[in-house]
Order: structure tokens, then C-alpha cells, then sequence
């Protein structure tokens, strides 16, 4: 009990010391910074360079997995037969997927459908299908399945008779999943790495500051202040480098994003991006808590070092 | 206060700075230590701060023993310490105020009245117009004088002064020991080193120590 009010009191106390010289530790944050002005601006732009390039990564990721769980949902075969046999036939093919397992609905689309799909998907430069004489698309069985089920459904649909062709989209999304994951471990690598050169670079800058600041720093320890008091300026100053490379970052983000948005939304319309907005402001509170947290840690780990030293 | 008993300082190189040191020092008391060039003067009081050891004797200031190991429990002595060091220690780039300010930032002092402190602190010691001039445009008189205002605007129990009125003129070294002799009133203990015997020769109160080649002897003025 009594050591809980002692520890309660020590943290009272340091508020308390903070609160009274905020403005001297920012003072003297900005002495520091002034000192070594260009190291610590090239700091910033570094940092912010290497958060820019995990975070966009991160960002693909999250767009080819989007991506991926929408195709997951929309995973078909389209099964063309002979255009010659009757109605019958045809009835009798869609009655013998139909009890595949796996499979989820059959469809017959016609050959008017089939114009009208192509017209959407084409939009604007659907006018190329009117120099068309006639109908150029013939009518296909469509085939919803369960993803999981693919293969074995393939080898279902060679069994069956009267089937010409088979047509999936299980390459497209096993490019888009490898892609996903492919992103996804870069991702992870370019976090690690980010962790790692901005611990590394926010150190040394600091430990050259104490170097730097040694004297003065002498003079402190001589008047008896506390560590906590003599580290403080430092680690605003880390902090103040970490979240301006965030700052930059997000930036920079931000812009591409719009910029890739505009070009991506226009040729390619079907795919399904997330919401903008939504992203960007997750990816921003992501990169600034980052920066934060590296900022702290490695003011930390400069001011550890200096002092072993 | 301060209790020291057989005393001795070795430096590496084998230089005895201080031998045999046997000293105590009450609270309130006024301590003139004098001597020559080179006699310890300096070293005597770097040990009272902790920034030597004893090489022999031991030595306790303000309750703590002076002795490897016990830095951060040092450090702590040290917030009820005043130092004037013989170089001053000033922080360039800062005004006479904020240095004198930052003796005391840490001393659980709200921000407006170490501001005020200072500000009496600077007026004592006669300084007042230089407040917010860089230390480094002062003289070596004036930067002596902020040094001494940051020892006291600390109200420290014990000022270890280091030669505090070398650089000064007649009427400001007058005016800084009346200063210091003032200090008994609040029962602050004071350890200045001198040796401008003149300025004691008008001293009616303290204890005189002189050293010798690392020896000491005492006297009373009073
Ligand atoms: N850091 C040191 N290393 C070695 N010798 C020193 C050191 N500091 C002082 N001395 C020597 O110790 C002796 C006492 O010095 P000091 O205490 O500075 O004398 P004072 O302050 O009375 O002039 C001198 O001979 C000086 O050269
Ligand atoms: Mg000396």
C-alpha cells in the first residue's frame, strides 16, 4: 500500500515537473534539433521515406486481399457446349451439374445476355459492338460454385457429356491470391525494416545530441537533476523527428493513393477498390501511432547507449 | 553537515591533494577555506559534491557518504546543494535568467515562482539589468554573479562556493560575502574558497581553514 502511494506520488511528480517546464524541454528540443539542423531534417525525410514505402506496400495488400475476397465470392465456371444440339440436351447438361457437389447455382445465359454482359462490362467503348453484323457470343451455362470445390467440379464437368468447352477464372485469382500474399510478406518486411533503420537512425541522432550536449548535460548531472529531467529534451526531440517522417509519409500517401485511385477507377472500373477516405484515414492514425511509438522507442534506446557509455 | 575523517585524495597520477582531512561542519555554519595556488582548495570541494572520492578516511555530506556506487543517491544530495563552480558552468546560448532558472527547474518550484526567485535571486547579487542578456556577451565578474544567483535561488541547505569572488571587483566581492553571510539567517551552511585574505581580515564571524599541501588548519574568527 505504501509503495503504491510512493510510486503514485513519484508519477504525480514528474507530471508535475513536465507540466512546469513544458516549455523549456520544448526550447530545448529545438536547441538540439538546431545543432545538428540538417542530420535531423535528412532524419525526417528518411523516416518518412521508409514509413511511405510500408505503408503503401501494406496498402496494396489490403487492396489485392479486398480484391481476392470479392472474386472469392463471384468464383464460376462458364461451360460452353455444341452450338447445334436442342434444348433438351442442353436442359439435360444443366441437370447433371446441377448435381455436382459444390456447386451452388446453374444458370443458362443466352445470347442476348451474353451481348448485354459484354456491353457493361466494355461501358463506354461498347460502341466497337455495333460494327458487329450480328451476334458474335454464344449462349454458355453459368456455374456458381463454392470456391474450395473448384477442382473437383472441373473433373465433375469432364465427365459429362456433350460438354465442348470449360472456361474458370481460377488463374486470375490464384494470380491476384499470390499477388495478395506476395504483398503481404513485403509488408511485413518493409514493417521490420522500418522498425529496425528508424530505431537505428533515431538513436544515433540522439547519442550524437547527447555528444553533442555534453557539457551542458555535465553541468545538469552536477546540479543533481534527475535523468528523467535531462532525457526529456530528447525525446521530444525523436519524437518530434519520427512523427515529422510520418507527417511526410502520410503526405506522400495520401497523394499517391488519389493519384492511383484516378488512374486504376478509370480503365479498369470492375475492380472492386476499398473506400478511399476510409483507407487513407486508416493508414494515416497507422503510420502516426508507428512513428510514435519508434520515436519513443528509439530516444530510448539513444539515451540507453549514451549513457552505458 | 559535513563530517569528514582522515580524509586523504589521490589523484591517478599520484598527486596527494588532500591528506589526512579531519573537519566538521554544522548546519548555519560560515566556512572560509583559504590557501594557495595548487594547495586543494578545489579538491576539498569536489569532494563535499561527490565528483571525487576518497582515496582514504571516510567522508559524509548532508547524511550521505561520499563513495563510489551511489551516484543516483549522490545526485539526490546534490538538489540541496548550491555550487558555484570555479569555471562558472554556464550554459551558452541562454539568458542570465534562464540559467539562473535552471538551477531550480527541478526542484518541484512552479514555473511562475522560479521566475520570480530568479528575479530576486539576480537582483541579490546585483544583476537585475543583465537578466535577459546571453551569458556569453557577460563579463567574467557578471557571469561569476550568475552563477551565484543559481546557487541560491535553489535555497539550498549547503553552498559550496569555489572561488566565488575571483573575478570581481572590491565592491562587488564586498557585496557577494555580505550575500553569503546574510545566508546564516536561513540556517544555510556555507563552504567558500578564497584567497583574497583581505576580504576575510573584515569578517567577524565563521571559521577560517587554511590548507597547505593537502593539510589543513583551523581557526576561529570570532
Ligand atoms: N584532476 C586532477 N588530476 C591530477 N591532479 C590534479 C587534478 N586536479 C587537481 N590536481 C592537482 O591537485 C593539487 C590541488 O589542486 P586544486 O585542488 O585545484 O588546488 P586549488 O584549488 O587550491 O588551487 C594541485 O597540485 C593540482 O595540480
Ligand atoms: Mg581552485
Amino acid at each position: 500500500m505504501r509503495a503504491a502511494l510512493y510510486i503514485k506520488k513519484g508519477w504525480i511528480d514528474i507530471v508535475k515537473t513536465i507540466m512546469n517546464n513544458f516549455g523549456y524541454f520544448m526550447k530545448e528540443a529545438r536547441t538540439i534539433i538546431k545543432i545538428n539542423f540538417m542530420s535531423n531534417i535528412l532524419s525526417i525525410v528518411s523516416i518518412g521515406l521508409i514509413l511511405f514505402f510500408a505503408a503503401a506496400t501494406l496498402s496494396s495488400w489490403w487492396i489485392s486481399n479486398q480484391v481476392v475476397e470479392i472474386i472469392e465470392d463471384e468464383a464460376e465456371i462458364n461451360v460452353y457446349f455444341a452450338e447445334d444440339i436442342d434444348k433438351k440436351k442442353v436442359e439435360h447438361i444443366i441437370n447433371n451439374i446441377e448435381t455436382l457437389a459444390g456447386v451452388e447455382e446453374v444458370r443458362l445465359v443466352d445470347e442476348n445476355e451474353a451481348y448485354h454482359r459484354m456491353e457493361e462490362i466494355l461501358g463506354k467503348e461498347a460502341k466497337v459492338l455495333q460494327y458487329l453484323d450480328d451476334n458474335p457470343f454464344s449462349p454458355y451455362i453459368e456455374v456458381q460454385i463454392d470456391l474450395k470445390s473448384m477442382e473437383s467440379v472441373i473433373e465433375g464437368l469432364k465427365n459429362i457429356e456433350g460438354i465442348d468447352q470449360i472456361r474458370d477464372n481460377k488463374e486470375i485469382f490464384d494470380k491476384v491470391r499470390n499477388l495478395s500474399s506476395v504483398l503481404k510478406t513485403l509488408g511485413y518486411i518493409f514493417i521490420v525494416a522500418v522498425g529496425a533503420s528508424t530505431l537505428i537512425i533515431i538513436s544515433h541522432i540522439i547519442r550524437t545530441g547527447i555528444y553533442e550536449n555534453r557539457e551542458q548535460i555535465n553541468t545538469l548531472i552536477l546540479l543533481g537533476a534527475p535523468d528523467g529531467f535531462i532525457s526529456f529534451p530528447f525525446i521530444i526531440e525523436g519524437m518530434i523527428l519520427t512523427l515529422g517522417g510520418g507527417l511526410l509519409a502520410s503526405i506522400i500517401l495520401s497523394l499517391t493513393l488519389r493519384y492511383a485511385y484516378s488512374v486504376m477507377t478509370g480503365p479498369l472500373p470492375f475492380i472492386p477498390l476499398p473506400d478511399q477516405k476510409s483507407m487513407v484515414t486508416n493508414l494515416v492514425s497507422m503510420i502516426m501511432l508507428l512513428s510514435a511509438v519508434l520515436g519513443l522507442l528509439g530516444s530510448l534506446f539513444g539515451l540507453r547507449s549514451a549513457k552505458s557509455r | 553537515m559535513i563530517e569528514a575523517e582522515g580524509v586523504c585524495l589521490n589523484y591517478p597520477d599520484g598527486t596527494m591533494a588532500l591528506r589526512n582531512v579531519d573537519l566538521h561542519i554544522e548546519p548555519g555554519e560560515m566556512i572560509y577555506i583559504t590557501g594557495p595556488s595548487g594547495s586543494g582548495k578545489t579538491s576539498l570541494l569536489k569532494l563535499f559534491i561527490g565528483i571525487e572520492f576518497p582515496t582514504d578516511g571516510k567522508l559524509t555530506v548532508l547524511g550521505q557518504p561520499i563513495i563510489r556506487g551511489q551516484a543516483s543517491k549522490i545526485r539526490q544530495m546534490r538538489r540541496s546543494i548550491g555550487p558555484v563552480f570555479q569555471d562558472f558552468r554556464l550554459v551558452n546560448g541562454r539568458t542570465a535568467i534562464e540559467n539562473v532558472m535552471l538551477g531550480a527547474r527541478f526542484l518541484d518550484m512552479s514555473n511562475k515562482k522560479l521566475k520570480e526567485n530568479a528575479v530576486i535571486a539576480l537582483k541579490k547579487v546585483g544583476l537585475e539589468k543583465k537578466m535577459f542578456s546571453m551569458v556569453e556577451h557577460l563579463s567574467w565578474g557578471q557571469c561569476q554573479r550568475v552563477a551565484i544567483a543559481r546557487a541560491i535561488v535553489r535555497k539550498p541547505r549547503l553552498i559550496i562556493a569555489d572561488e566565488p569572488t575571483g573575478n570581481l571587483d572590491k565592491d562587488n566581492a564586498i557585496n557577494i560575502m555580505e550575500l553569503f553571510a546574510s545566508l546564516k539567517e536561513e540556517n544555510t551552511t556555507v563552504v567558500i574558497t578564497t584567497h583574497a585574505t583581505h576580504l576575510i581580515n573584515n569578517l567577524r564571524e565563521g571559521r577560517l581553514i587554511h590548507i597547505e599541501s593537502g593539510i589543513i588548519h583551523q581557526e576561529r574568527l570570532d
